[in-house]
């Protein structure tokens, strides 16, 4: 079996999917297997190839998504590349029935690959809805808002399109600290993303610090509307997980927290 | 009124306020989808967006605040009545202003959720809230989400001004039937409560004609597949002529079923309630974000009830939702427990537990009429007027129906589906969708998301249940309570216990 692995990035992973599909037309589907690096296990019986990026063959590999299957199949396609597990051979098995089946392959729900594909949808979707809700931007003077935040799936563009139409005419950052890389938008601009060195990064997490009265304001809002008659921490723990506590201004510094 | 302490800082302020406030539930930032666009602030979801959750577990979506706590009213159950003596403030237009911008630019809020004490007279109150509304709208360009209270006995002018800022406009209905209202709050009367949202769902209806969609608000997916539910057409909803008004509000049959037992005159008069009139409101439009005027209350209206407090059934409360729901179009109705804050002889003594499972029974239920496709009857009796603190209603309904089940999952319809407890309508959807490409066998149906350890006793799939199970009312209750208990522990205990540690309890490190 021929194994194709690569970067773990949208155009790579295309590329893989393009050059595996192209050896499969000879070998058959069932000798191909794809894998996002690093392997961890090496199999000796296994061939393994390393695939770089290519933007041609990710534009086909896109076009054809969208006009064999729809684009709904390619939503499914997207949303699985930025689950943070390796989900590579499960797309590659989807647009195998995909092609065959046409736009209806996203309901095929009793295909194994298709309702793995459905659940990382749907927890990349959460995801990204969790970052839209508890996100917080800390204001540096009211003329930048920094945000920082650790997701699992590499989610923050898809929150950064969210901002960028609710305030369209502000500068703001969303920085994934784990993945290393920015989203920028400038004022009545076009957002970019970028990468950051570990000096760039520390100077920025120094904005959670930032004094700023109106995270005073916030917290106690907070602690106010809370009616003390219905405490109920394990309720508050389901809505509101405590891994994305982290950078949430009301919680921060061990704050609010209820542990038992 | 007058201040006792003058100068309070914004921060003592925002918390007296927002203390105050707390006792409101809807906070809610759901229902309208608006695109941002330049120069202004904000946009809004139709799924809603909740951005904290407090220490009770209750979303945080909306910057929820009075305008003022002061308020001239006396309702019993109420923490600012005029005969209690509280910390009294009120916040400017400006000041309000300034709070929902620059906590909206953060990202803690999703909005701004505006009620008031009454200041003087309701309508004195609400030019004061319009005021702060036109403000945020106009001069700051907020285009983000606003609900705002509606005091009772405010003129229609104001309440036409409030629905053209606001994305969502409620009035309390606070108990669900004349005689309580009399004796818990004496100052309000049903008629200043139904009047008002009469003329707020026919505008509301109006104003979306004008805008060439239906005039009904959008309802969950479902529903167009559901005869049976509460917004089919010939149901006892909404009912109007030609030119959309409301001709029968079906107010007469509430008034004689429910909500007015005493005094049929008292609310069928608001038959023809009339509808609000925006053509006065041009001007606003200079306020607007946009040069042409806003639409009334785009995400619709909705109410609240407090549970508890009277000594109402959950079936006449469940039946004035429904009646709620169909003859005011409301989006949604809220149900708030009631907490004893005030000692009064005509409420439950101050050491009575909130009953809180009781309200997230009659939630349950409400979900069942708005997305289930049950009518109030189906849950509820006379005979059987209260639910059943064991079991969810959806549960309890379907082992009071055991000769309909089990159902074959391949074959039954969408909305036998739906009745199966465990199954809901993402999974029933999905099973529609997956069954007409392939059998499904149950380990498929627990990665649609179907909740097995209620399902199995009430589906067959592929001709066969999952365990052999004896079709008995008896048997099934009893595991169906085992697998409830755990739920209604926790609703009811909210009290922690927990094991103790060196670390935390003793300082060890």
């Amino acid at each position: 079996m021929r194994v194709f692995t690569c970067k773990n990035r949208f155009e790579d992973m295309m590329t893989c999917i393009y050059d595996a599909w192209e050896y499969a037309l000879k070998h058959g589907h069932g000798n191909v297997k794809l894998m996002r690096e690093p392997v961890i296990q090496y199999s000796f019986a296994d061939e393994y190839v390393h695939i770089e990026a290519d933007e041609e063959k990710t534009k086909k590999v896109v076009r054809s998504i969208i006009r064999s299957i729809s684009y709904g199949a390619y939503i499914y396609v997207y949303y699985a590349t930025l689950y943070y597990e390796d989900t590579l051979d499960d797309i590659y098995r989807f647009l195998n029935i995909g092609f065959r089946e046409g736009a209806k392959v996203t309901t095929m729900l009793t295909e194994p690959s298709v309702i793995r594909m459905m659940e990382y949808k749907r927890k990349v979707g959460n995801e990204i809805h969790y970052s839209r809700e508890f996100i917080r931007f800390n204001s540096i003077d009211n003329k930048v808002y920094v945000c920082h935040w650790e997701p699992k799936c590499d989610i923050i563009y898809m929150a950064a399109t969210h901002f960028a139409d609710r305030m369209p005419s502000e500068h703001f950052m969303i920085i994934d600290d784990n993945r290393k890389y920015a989203v920028i938008h400038p004022a009545d601009g076009e957002m970019y993303l970028t990468d950051l060195s570990e000096e760039e990064l520390l100077r920025l997490k120094q904005t959670e610090q930032y004094a700023d009265e109106y995270r005073n304001l916030w917290s106690t809002f907070f602690e106010t509307i809370g009616i003390k008659q219905r405490e109920n921490a394990k309720c508050q723990r389901n809505m509101f997980p405590i891994w994305m506590r982290k950078h949430a201004v009301e919680f921060m510094d061990g704050k609010n927290e209820k542990m038992k | 009124m007058f201040e006792l302490q003058a100068g309070l800082s914004v921060q003592e302020k925002l918390h007296i306020l927002a203390d105050a406030a707390k006792y409101d539930v809807a906070c809610t930032s759901s229902g309208v989808d608006r695109k941002g666009g330049k120069g202004m602030l904000g946009n809004a979801r139709a799924c809603g967006i909740c951005h904290s959750f407090a220490a009770d577990g209750r979303c945080i979506s909306l910057l929820k605040i009075l305008m003022t706590n002061h308020c001239v009213y006396d309702c019993r159950y109420c923490i600012n009545r005029v005969s209690n003596d509280v910390p009294r403030a009120t916040f400017t237009p400006e000041e309000i202003c300034e709070l929902t911008i620059e906590f909206y630019k953060r990202n803690y809020i999703e909005g701004l959720f505006l009620s008031s004490g009454v200041l003087k007279n309701p309508t004195y109150t609400m030019e004061k809230m319009c005021e702060a509304l036109a403000l945020l709208r106009g001069k700051y360009q907020f285009n983000g989400y606003i609900h705002v209270k509606t005091i009772p006995g405010a003129s229609d002018e104001l309440l036409a001004m409030a629905g053209l800022f606001a994305d969502r406009i409620s009035v309390n209905l606070e108990l669900p039937t004349e005689a309580s209202l009399k004796k818990l709050a004496p100052n309000k009367s049903f008629q200043s409560i139904i009047n008002p949202m009469a003329k707020v769902s026919n505008t509301i209806a109006e104003n979306r004609l004008a805008l060439g969609k239906s005039a009904h608000m959008e309802r969950s997916w479902g529903n167009q597949y559901l005869r049976g539910s509460i917004f089919a057409v010939g149901n006892g909803g909404i009912e109007r002529d030609d030119n959309d008004k409301i001709v029968k509000n079906h107010l007469s049959d509430v008034s004689e079923n429910n909500i007015s037992n005493t005094d049929k005159n008292g609310i069928v008069t608001s038959d023809n309630s009339g509808v609000l009139d925006l053509s006065g409101m041009k001007e606003l439009s200079m306020y607007g974000s946009t040069n042409h005027i806003r639409q009334f209350a785009p995400a619709g209206q909705s109410t609240q009830m407090i549970i508890g407090a009277s000594g109402e059934s959950d079936y006449t409360l469940l039946q004035t939702t429904q009646k709620l729901y169909q003859s005011f179009d409301l989006k949604r109705v809220f149900y708030s427990a009631y907490i004893p804050i005030n000692e009064d002889s005509a409420l439950p003594s101050l050491d009575t537990a909130p009953p809180l499972l009781r309200e997230h029974r009659l939630y349950q239920a409400d979900w069942l009429l708005r997305f289930y496709g049950f009518q109030a009857d189906e849950l509820l009796s006379e005979d059987k007027p209260d639910f059943n603190v064991q079991l969810d209603p959806k549960c309890d309904w379907a082992l009071r129906h055991l000769d309909i089940f089990p159902i074959e999952v391949q074959t039954a319809s969408y909305d036998m589906i739906l009745r199966v407890p465990g199954i809901g309508p993402r999974s029933a959807k999905r099973i529609m969708q997956a069954r007409r490409y392939g059998s499904l066998n149950y380990d498929s149906l627990k990665k649609m998301g179907v909740v097995l350890k209620r399902a199995h006793y009430f589906i067959t799939c592929g001709g066969h249940m999952m365990f052999k199970t004896p079709i008995e009312e008896n048997y099934i209750t009893r595991q169906l309570t085992a697998v409830n208990a755990k739920e209604n522990w926790q609703v009811t205990h909210t009290e922690q216990y927990r094991q103790m540690s060196l670390f935390d309890d003793f300082g060890v490190s």
